[in-house]
């Protein structure tokens, strides 16, 4: 409870934290407050103005509609994403960083495999080898299945620091098994810090959702922010000075991912006391 | 271990100065010096895409890069050219002396040379010409099923080569003069021997690069290529200045290809006249004429249409083996909003069937004949024609479709749309279709795959609906070409083995409703002289293909979108100084445009 | 006697579980598009062989799976067909153990898909790219970054309180976009720097002042769009890490004990550098994969490309062969990078030499 209160006197947190519920809301509630219709409403690229405030796509649909969407399956991508890295890595990370020796070892092969083999390679033939191709929940299965090396190699450095520590050495006097020490006493110390790495994997999945759509590796069938800017991209409009195609879903994603660094930043600064101003 | 500070004042200092220094280099490479003077190159673009791997000419045709891949004719060169605006046969290294249904007779001309001085001869059209015979795995071996045998006879000192129709195969001399017009010819004297060398093993010599002054007969020739580039320059000797062009040369003195990653490269380089010519598509290339971008036509539709991409249906499946099914489609998609949104209204109105009605199909075209056989359009017309064969459409409460019934009551599975993904304007045309027709009721939906998914499903009828343009360049043999690739019944075999030809199975040959009509009016209209007989024919055929829908063309696009800059070189072929057909001038007659352009 | 060098002990062992992730990487690397459905003669197949006869389209494939290695030969280099009529393929094994073979002699093979260019070539035409095009951003966005870093770490003050959040805005942007939009903004519009290539079109390379000049001006945008966010990055790391050692024990007494204000710096820098010299070490071992989409934008056909274009393609060669070059790269920065933490981190010497972890 001191924790949140320390909290909420951190500007950076404040502000870091009301942008990004605004960016979740605008994705939860925004299809209650703007009709969503993917329909043809106007002229190939219409520009903003009455009745459409952000202009129109080249098919002519409504591109609040489309943002509106592709918030939403960003943000679903980046969670997801952020969830199952976070998992990963962290299990890896804290037994690896705790028990040490040959099984830290083995885990730091396992983990090298992984940063070795690049996102592209599975991504593509993984996706060539489902029925429906590319959906979104395929693609935050593979950036959270690819993503969680370094989640992996924080955590565990921050376990194996912590092993020394006295507490760690009484529980063990006191004859409790491995397992039972790693949830009982290091866990709970490493809480706030596994918190901080899911910030930025979700963060880390929306902007690697945003790319892999741009090399046109995106979902198939959907909306999202990344497919947004590809479209922008593949249709010319960067050149024709069409800006209302993909500057408003990079303002999104830009202020999406950095209210999350914001709350990450602050969040160290707090647990970290020396970092605060 | 000390750390230097870095001096913080120093630092936007060195920014400075280094931007500065870029800064004046714009002003260097904008002049001419370098390799290659600005106003005396030719930077044309769209057909190179990855790494130059060959210039072998006996090489695949998509393995080898441009310019001696598929038809250039920059480099090697063919026997004849064919004007896709005229419909006319212009001579190359040779002449088109007659045409019937036993031969067809090229006369060679004499003042053909090769770039080492040799002459081109009736040895070196017959090597590649035969190389299918005796090679299977050669490019041009499917030559063989068309041409029985090459006669040559001498003339005064011309050579003239009489191609003969082989009768007992296909019997078709529309296609040798489509042969005729793509297949380049290469210096026997410099192939035959490397076969010998290698014990008249192909693969080995398909293997050489021959990327080092090439010998060849073509007005350029390759100087210098990289990952960026590719190099042609001028070849002063060239033996059809002096003969075809009266003794004109060339406008350009190199012709540049870079090799772009990105479709946005053309269009900005285009407009910044970094490009001189592009045959991607760019769309809203209008807004671009104040930049000095030009196309054929000034307005609408800006571009002179050669190629239908179409939904090829897979008639084995139900319930597309359903002829008023597969008609409620064709009627339900919007078209119109295919050709605004898809193709930024680089078209004409689409009319029914697989004729164009333009250009020299138009003669073939009959609008009563359209109007009656062919489905009306719009989704009240679907909607109806889709009750009155049984089918239920079932909507959600929001309005949607969610799925069909047919007259059984049996539920339907869903239909996919199989296409490449990243192709934006066949994605486009897609979705249009898509949501029209799920509009009206039809249950499809878009099934966008990687290309390496895309291409061994063709051949292998593993598609319920399968995008394609078939017939995508403009040759003597259109508009037959067309419907053979799509109603021929020729190879029919199952889904699971190869087809390629006709990847949707229609009619076949086993079926009780085989058709037999199809296959004997593909198998006549090739040797149909007579403008009558032919237009007779093709009406026929083309009243059966609308009766039976087994295809739904979408819009109409061009063989190639011909776009290019004013800004270097003026003197391009557009509708008001048709010098050359509506191409880039590496292909076909539109190569005369080198002749015409000049440097502003 | 291993017992008494701890060092070499050390590198052995890690040296030993590296050597391990390695043959690990490439068998799966290796595996991994074979997994896939997709077969490269299927594609190229599917591609060329509209209006081909039945017959001719067999003897085709025919002819691409004997190129390719992917079928069995006999004596006499004609193919083996089964009871079916089909081509035997040869065994995943089989062509493995080949692969292994031929990888020893140096030959990496020969693409599919740019047949008949050789795997090696396609790298080594492509790799110059990728590295001249990430190298300079990473190590001035490195050495930059950190400076402006460590500055706003111990000024603080306004400076870090208007830059601080800037750089972590700057390193939200989604890089592409930004590549684009100085693409659009400095190209188009202001027509100040080239959209795309790598050098002036009607350059020849070579090491001329003239070339390099209009190298280095092509340069510009790709660079900018890639070194301004990892600069960001960076500057955040270090201020967090300076900060953190401001704030330390031993820093407050270096202080009181009235040491000079340069020679703590000196110390504080040379802690708070650790971890961002393991972090540009282990950025230059991953560069080798390219930065694809700024490729793709600017056109530079660099390493991200190639690889892209194989995986598109099912070109086993080439995935193969690229895979390798950032296997081994990214495991010898790892690796470069455990010793190097061994050799100047006090804490991991002593821990070598209580003996174990």
């Amino acid at each position: 409870m001191k924790m949140l209160r320390n909290l909420l006197k951190n500007p950076m947190f404040v502000i870091g934290m009301s942008l990004f519920l605004l960016s979740l809301l605008a994705a939860l509630l925004g299809p209650i407050v703007h009709k969503v219709d993917l329909n043809r409403v106007a002229e190939s690229y219409a520009p903003p103005g009455d009745g459409l405030l952000l202009g129109a796509d080249n098919l002519g649909r409504d591109y609040i509609s489309l943002l509106i969407k592709g918030l939403r399956s960003s943000l679903y991508v980046g969670f997801l994403a952020g969830i199952i890295a976070t998992t990963f890595g962290t299990l890896i990370g804290i037994y690896g960083g705790f028990k040490g020796g040959w099984v830290d070892d083995i885990l730091n092969v396992f983990t090298n495999l992984f940063i070795v083999i690049p996102q592209l390679v599975i991504l593509i033939l993984i996706s060539a080898s489902f029925k429906d191709g590319r959906s979104l929940t395929l693609i935050g299965l593979i950036i959270g299945c690819t993503g969680w090396t370094w989640s992996a190699r924080s955590v565990r450095a921050q376990a194996s620091a912590l092993k020394s520590r006295d507490h760690i050495s009484l529980a063990r006097i006191n004859g409790d098994g491995t397992l039972a020490i790693m949830i009982k006493h290091v866990l709970p110390y490493l809480l706030s810090y596994v918190f901080m790495v899911f910030i930025m994997q979700v963060a880390s999945g929306i902007l690697s959702e945003s790319a892999i759509s741009m090399i046109g590796l995106g979902p198939l069938d959907t909306q999202s922010l990344g497919v947004i800017l590809n479209d922008a991209k593949a249709n010319g409009a960067l050149g024709d000075g069409i800006w209302w195609a993909f500057l408003p879903a990079t303002v999104i994603i830009t202020l999406t991912v950095f209210s999350l660094y914001l709350i990450n930043t602050s969040m160290e600064g707090v647990f970290n006391p020396r970092l605060r101003d | 271990m000390r750390v230097t500070k870095l001096s913080v004042s120093g630092l936007p200092v060195a920014l400075t100065v280094a931007l500065s220094l870029l800064a004046g280099c714009k002003g260097n490479s904008a002049k001419d010096a370098g390799g290659f003077p600005r106003d005396q190159t030719l930077y044309l673009g769209g057909s190179q895409w990855g790494d130059p791997s060959t210039f072998n000419p006996l090489a695949e045709s998509w393995q080898a890069a441009w310019p001696v891949g598929d038809r250039f004719n920059l480099m090697y060169e063919p026997l004849i050219n064919y004007n896709s605006q005229t419909g006319q046969v212009e001579p190359l290294l040779g002449s088109l002396v007659s045409k019937s249904n036993d031969s067809i007779v090229i006369e060679l001309n004499p003042a053909a040379k090769w770039s080492d001085g040799k002459p081109v001869t009736s040895e070196d059209v017959k090597f590649v010409y035969d190389l299918g015979r005796k090679y299977k795995d050669a490019a041009t071996a499917y030559v063989t099923e068309f041409i029985s045998q090459i006669n040559v006879a001498k003339v005064g000192n011309t050579e003239r080569l009489s191609f003969l129709v082989d009768k007992k195969g296909r019997n078709n001399p529309l296609v040798i003069l489509d042969l005729l017009q793509a297949v380049r010819i290469v210096p026997a004297h410099i192939f035959q021997p490397l076969l010998d060398k290698n014990n008249g093993d192909l693969s080995a010599v398909k293997k050489l690069k021959v990327d080092s002054v090439p010998v060849v007969s073509g007005p350029y020739n390759l100087k210098t290529y990289s990952n960026q580039k590719i190099v042609l320059e001028r070849r002063d000797d060239y033996w059809g200045n002096a003969a075809l062009h009266a003794g004109q040369k060339p406008g350009p003195k190199y012709i540049i290809h870079p090799i772009f990653k990105d479709n946005n490269a053309f269009a900005i380089a285009l407009q910044q006249g970094d490009l001189d010519a592009s045959q991607t598509y760019i769309p809203r290339i209008s807004v671009k004429a104040k930049d000095g971008v030009g196309t054929w036509y000034k307005k609408a539709p800006y571009f002179v249409p050669g190629s239908i991409p179409m939904l090829i249906i897979n008639v084995t499946k139900e319930p597309l083996n359903d002829k008023a099914f597969r008609r409620a489609m064709a009627a339900a998609i919007n078209y119109g909003d295919i050709k605004e949104l898809a193709v930024s209204g680089y078209a004409n109105d689409l009319k029914p069937g697989l004729i164009m009605p333009a250009g020299l199909e138009a003669k073939y075209y009959n609008e009563a004949d359209a109007k009656a056989h062919a489905v009306a359009m719009g989704a009240a017309s679907a909607k109806k024609i889709l009750a009155d064969a049984g089918y239920k459409s079932v909507f959600k409460a929001d309005g949607s479709l969610d799925y069909m019934t047919d007259k059984t009551g049996k539920k339907l599975p869903s239909l996919s749309i199989k296409s490449p993904a990243g192709w934006s304007d066949w994605e486009a045309m897609i979705k249009i279709a898509v949501k029209s027709m799920r509009e009206a009721g039809i249950d499809v939906r878009e099934g966008f795959v990687d290309a390496s998914l895309y291409w061994p499903a063709k051949p292998s009828g593993d598609f319920d609906i399968l995008m394609d343009k078939p017939s995508a360049s403009v040759t003597p043999s259109l508009p037959w070409s067309r419907f053979e690739a799509v109603m021929s019944s020729r190879n029919w075999a199952a889904c699971g083995k190869s087809m390629n030809e006709n990847q949707g199975r229609y009619n076949n040959p086993k079926a009780a409703d085989y058709n037999p009509k199809v296959d004997s009016l593909l198998k006549a209209i090739p040797l149909l002289s007579d403008e009558s007989a032919l237009k007779k024919a093709y009406a026929e055929l083309n009243d059966i293909f609308l009766d039976d829908q087994p295809a739904i063309p979408l819009v109409y696009l061009p063989e190639q979108f011909y776009e290019f800059s004013t800004k270097t070189w003026t003197g391009w072929p557009t509708e008001k100084n048709p010098s050359a057909p509506p191409q880039l001038p590496w292909v076909s007659a539109g190569i005369k445009t080198l002749w015409n352009l000049k440097a502003k | 006697m291993l017992k008494q060098h701890p060092t070499a002990r050390f590198i052995l062992q890690r040296g030993g579980w590296y050597l391990l992730t390695f043959f690990v990487a490439v068998a799966i690397n290796f595996l991994l598009p074979r997994l896939g459905s997709a077969n490269p003669v299927d594609i190229i197949m599917g591609r060329s062989s509209s209006g081909l006869s039945a017959e001719a389209a067999k003897e085709k494939e025919e002819s691409y799976l004997k190129e390719f290695g992917l079928v069995k030969l006999d004596a006499s280099g004609k193919i083996l067909h089964n009871a079916a009529g089909k081509p035997i393929k040869r065994s995943t094994l089989e062509q493995f153990g080949n692969y292994v073979l031929m990888t020893f002699h140096g030959d990496l093979g020969t693409s599919f898909q740019k047949y008949p260019k050789k795997v090696t070539d396609v790298i080594l035409q492509a790799v110059p790219w990728t590295i001249a095009l990430q190298l300079p951003t990473i190590v001035l966005g490195w050495i930059i970054g950190n400076v402006l870093g460590a500055l706003a770490a111990y000024k603080r003050g306004i400076f870090d309180k208007i830059f601080f959040p800037f750089a972590i805005l700057l390193n939200s942007l989604p890089f592409f976009v930004f590549g684009m939009l100085l693409v659009y903004y400095f190209s188009v519009v202001l027509g100040w720097f080239p959209a795309m290539g790598g050098y002036a079109g009607e350059l020849i390379p070579s090491f001329s002042l003239e070339f390099l000049g209009s190298a280095a001006y092509h340069y510009a945008l790709p660079f900018f769009s890639i070194f301004l966010i990892l600069a960001g990055g960076q500057a955040i790391g270090m201020r967090s890490m300076g900060i953190y050692e401001l704030g330390t024990d031993y820093v407050k007494y270096a202080q009181w004990l009235g040491l000079k204000e340069s020679r703590i710096l000196a110390y504080i820098f040379r802690n708070a550098m650790l971890p961002q010299l393991t972090g540009l070490a282990l950025s230059i071992g991953t560069m080798i994969g390219g930065a694809l989409i700024t490729e793709m934008i600017f056109s530079y056909p660099g390493l991200g490309m190639a690889m892209l274009t194989a995986i598109q393609n099912n070109d086993y060669p080439v995935i193969q062969g690229v895979t390798l070059i950032i296997t081994t790269c990214v495991l010898i920065a790892n690796f470069s990078v455990d010793i190097l933490i061994g050799f100047l981190d006090p804490r991991v010497k002593a821990g070598l030499q209580m003996g174990g972890n």
